[in-house]
């Protein structure tokens, strides 16, 4: 045999075998053609069905979108307010989608609404169809509906929802905003606490896919609580001072140079120049101690340029800022910080326990303790308790982190309080316009308080003398070109005051034990992330 | 022949050079003449003498250092060891001897530059008169800053306990100068607890308890361990049996009150102790007192009017 005849008869093998591929092929389709026509015919038919037996075609569906079409006189009720006197009578709730399960002949639906949840039921009878349990059974998570409903009583308590004494049967639900059916992540799993063991690996949700997602990592019952905490605090901290004669003033956010000195300020272009976003309300507290207003706080946001990737720090958080002038001594400005602070203290612990509870459920922590008044220790009796704990440090060394920890544990020993003061402070080691000890150069009017041994405010009393304020400042070698405007506002009569300044999410993550100062802030900003 | 010839000068004799730098009299030849030889005895022996005088005196106050130095080794470091209970005199010094801070560094430890704070944790619900007592006793001894605090477990606390150790300070004062803190905090437990040195000490427990730590640091407490027991049986009564037990066991330890009241003065002694603040705390704060028996009514008359109890009535209302 020639090669080409052995080509030739390759040749003519392949063709037949194209040829059976190709007779494969065509059967195969053939097949699936015949498949497809008869799922069509089977569909309309059961459509036809569908359609013939649906009298609750009126009582579901997909609503057009709300454009302000009506105004309907109906009233909403809270799903907090499900509970067993209502029962019997035909409410409208609208709620989310939390979870939807049918089980043949009926669907069980979870409606959720901030931190209420409450169990909902579509059954197939003379109210509900079987294509109605169908529609609830696939509408989407996290979409939004509107449902009328009977409330009914339960024997037995449903555990899984807030209202665990009733639940709804549903007669009529229809969508306002659907959901799309992909979510970027699920509620169940964000809710969950970590750390439960290798035995039961379930899925927890990583903190930058939540931040990432805030929109929906915020709808869950933790975050809501944790939020509802914050805003307590915000609220407790303006009406204590205020009942206290305190004045609220805003301060500009755009200034036109450094006051502290340091590098860590972020920088705008501001028309042909270029300004400063304030790095403290520091500078404008003071001159409107100058102006007479003698007791003044702020509430606004900070901003700071700190590359610091830690669980503590943001570039931009809120700052609740006091400052106060004061008769003869500045511990008169400590202890009004101090109740301050006991007040905030006290109203979560009487008007906030729900919430505090909640956020336990998913970051268990020991309750806040506190005293009153306030413990206030001096610096070289921490330095001495924690030489005789074994640290070794100068009698003029700034406390490392760890070592103010490791005192918070100290004193929580000791005392029982995870809040406490550290008074006099070590001239070196604060800024220059901290008032100096009268009697003892070495240390200063200043103090920090720590909440869990983690500092939350730094205060002193503030050199009110434009001389004294010269001389410290040149000591410190800072430009006095820079602050002159600073120096100026001492210079015509000022009184005696002292301050500090406290974060928002700082506190209200430690108040709760939480670890990552991120979760208290809502849409947070660190030196890596700028969105949402 | 010489070419210069020098006349001599001075005389040609031979000069003799001396050998000897000093002469003494020969003092073995010299006769024993005792006018003229006590001077110079005199003077021997009075040099002599002073020198003599003042080793002894030196080596003397040597002794004694070395003396006093052992002394202080053995009491700090075997306390009664070496005490013969019959050689100790029966009765310790009187209260009011003051002692200083020297006694604060040996019984508490050195001072190292922290406050040494004591910090008693009670609740609201059954405030420690005794040691309410103790802290008026412990003022009067040493410079102790005071303080109250009332712990979050507490939601409120009624004005008279927060103010029970004196109105707060006003003044300026620096934490340093004191030689001894005192610490209350108002708190929801379930006993009394003290805790004072916490890395090397661990809570103590009980109302009894610590009021035996603050009398000892109050130094009055007797040497004979007899009359020690007789306290320690005392403070164990009050506590344990008149304010925890039934009214027939308090019935039982007020008439064992009387017994014991009408030997002597005062419970322990010739001297008011521990025993006698405890029961009477004890017994005004349970309110058997009014059982209306004579020695009893005494003795409580007596307590108050050494003026340590008079702010007990207030918090008892």
């Amino acid at each position: 045999m020639t090669k080409e005849d052995v080509k030739g008869a390759a040749a003519e093998e392949e063709q037949q075998t194209q040829s059976k591929k190709a007779l494969k092929k065509q059967q195969k389709e053939a097949e699936k053609a015949a498949k497809k026509a008869e799922k069509q015919a089977k569909q309309t038919v059961e459509q036809q069905n569908a359609d013939e037996d649906d009298f609750a075609k009126d009582r579901y569906g997909v609503s057009p979108m709300v454009q302000s079409q009506q105004k309907l006189d109906r009233v909403l009720v809270r799903v907090e307010e499900l509970t067993p006197e209502k029962a019997d009578q035909l409410i409208w709730v609208r709620a989310r989608i939390h979870t939807s399960r049918a089980k043949g002949k009926q669907c069980f639906v979870v409606l959720r609404q901030q931190q209420f949840n409450v169990q909902a039921l579509v059954a197939v009878g003379d109210r509900a169809s079987k294509q109605m349990v169908k529609f609830a059974a696939n509408i989407t998570k996290e979409s939004i509906v509107d449902v009328e409903a009977v409330v009914r009583t339960v024997e037995q308590k449903i555990e899984s929802c807030s209202q665990q004494d009733v639940e709804l049967h549903i007669e009529r639900i229809f969508v306002i905003s659907q959901a799309e059916p992909r979510l970027p992540l699920q509620l169940e799993d964000a809710v969950r606490p970590e750390g439960e063991g290798d035995e039961e690996a379930r899925a927890t949700v990583n903190q930058d896919t939540k931040l990432d997602n805030r929109v929906i990592d915020l709808r869950t019952t933790t975050s809501q609580a944790i939020f509802r905490l914050q805003s307590g605090v915000c609220q407790l901290f303006r009406d204590t001072l205020i009942k206290k004669g305190f004045v609220e003033i805003q301060t500009p956010k755009i200034i036109s140079a450094a006051s502290e000195g340091g590098a860590n300020v972020f920088t705008v272009s501001y028309f042909k120049t270029s300004a400063y976003l304030a790095q403290s309300p520091q500078l404008y507290k003071q001159m409107c101690i100058c102006a007479d207003f003698d007791k003044v706080f702020c509430v606004g946001p900070v901003f700071r340029a700190e590359d610091s990737n830690t669980h503590r720090h943001l570039t931009e958080f809120v700052g609740l800022d006091i400052e106060m002038a004061f008769s003869y001594h500045y511990h008169e400005v400590i202890d009004s910080i101090t109740d301050t602070m006991v007040q905030i203290f006290k109203g979560l612990r009487d008007h906030f326990q729900t919430e505090i509870q909640t956020v336990n459920k998913q970051y268990p922590s020991e309750p806040f303790k506190f005293l009153e008044p306030t413990l206030r220790l001096e610096y070289t009796e921490g330095v001495a308790m924690l030489r005789a704990a074994g640290v070794e440090m100068g009698d003029e060394e700034d406390l490392s982190t760890p070592n103010e920890k490791l005192l918070g544990r100290l004193v929580k020993e000791k005392y029982d309080t995870d809040f406490y003061v550290l008074d006099k402070y070590p001239l070196a080691v604060r800024p220059f316009y901290t008032m100096p000890d009268p009697s003892n150069p070495k240390y200063s009017n200043s103090y920090d308080m720590f909440m869990r041994g983690e500092e939350i405010l730094s205060g002193a009393q503030r050199v009110h003398d434009a001389q004294l304020l010269t001389e410290r400042a040149l000591h410190h070698s800072i430009d006095l070109e820079k602050i002159k405007a600073y120096i100026d506002s001492f210079r015509y009569g000022a009184p005696p005051h002292a301050g500090g300044g406290i974060g928002l999410e700082r506190v209200t993550m430690l108040y709760l034990g939480l670890h990552n100062v991120r979760q208290t802030s809502m849409f947070p900003r660190d030196p890596k992330r700028l969105t949402p | 022949m010489a070419m210069y010839q020098v006349k001599p000068f001075g005389g040609g004799d031979i000069i003799h050079l001396p050998t000897c730098m000093y002469r003494l009299p020969n003092i073995h030849t010299q006769t024993v003449r005792c006018a003229d030889h006590v001077l110079q005895n005199g003077e021997i022996d009075t040099g002599l003498k002073a020198l003599e005088e003042r080793q002894d005196e030196i080596l003397r106050r040597l002794w004694e250092l070395k003396a006093a130095v052992d002394g202080l080794a053995k009491t700090v470091t075997t306390p009664d060891a070496d005490l013969d209970a019959t050689t100790v005199p029966p009765s310790p010094a009187s209260a009011s001897t003051f002692r200083g801070s020297v006694d604060l560094d040996s019984l508490l430890g050195r001072d190292l530059g922290a406050l040494r704070d004591i910090v008693i944790n009670a609740s609201p619900s059954r405030p420690p008169l005794c040691l309410l007592v103790l802290h008026r006793l412990l003022c009067q001894r040493y410079q102790v800053l005071s303080s109250v605090h009332v712990h979050s477990s507490v939601s409120s606390v009624p004005p008279k306990l927060v103010n029970c150790l004196g109105l707060r300070r006003t003044d300026n004062f620096q934490r340093q100068r004191f030689q001894l803190g005192f610490t209350l905090i108002w708190k929801d437990v379930p006993k009394v607890q003290m805790k004072f040195c916490v890395p090397t000490m661990c809570t103590i427990e009980g109302e009894a308890n610590v009021a035996r730590f603050l009398f000892r640091l109050l130094g009055v407490e007797p040497q004979d361990p007899a009359m020690a027991t007789m306290i320690d049986s005392w403070v164990d009564t009050a506590f344990l049996q008149l304010a925890q037990g039934g009214a027939k066991e308090q019935a039982t330890v007020v008439h064992a009150l009387n017994d014991s009241l009408s030997r002597s003065p005062w419970l322990v002694g010739a001297e008011y102790s521990l025993a006698d603040m405890a029961c009477a705390s004890c017994l005004l704060q349970t309110g058997a007192a009014k059982s209306g028996l004579v020695n009893v009514q005494r003795w409580l008359k007596a307590c108050q009017n050494l003026g340590h109890f008079n702010f007990i009535h207030a918090l008892l209302q």
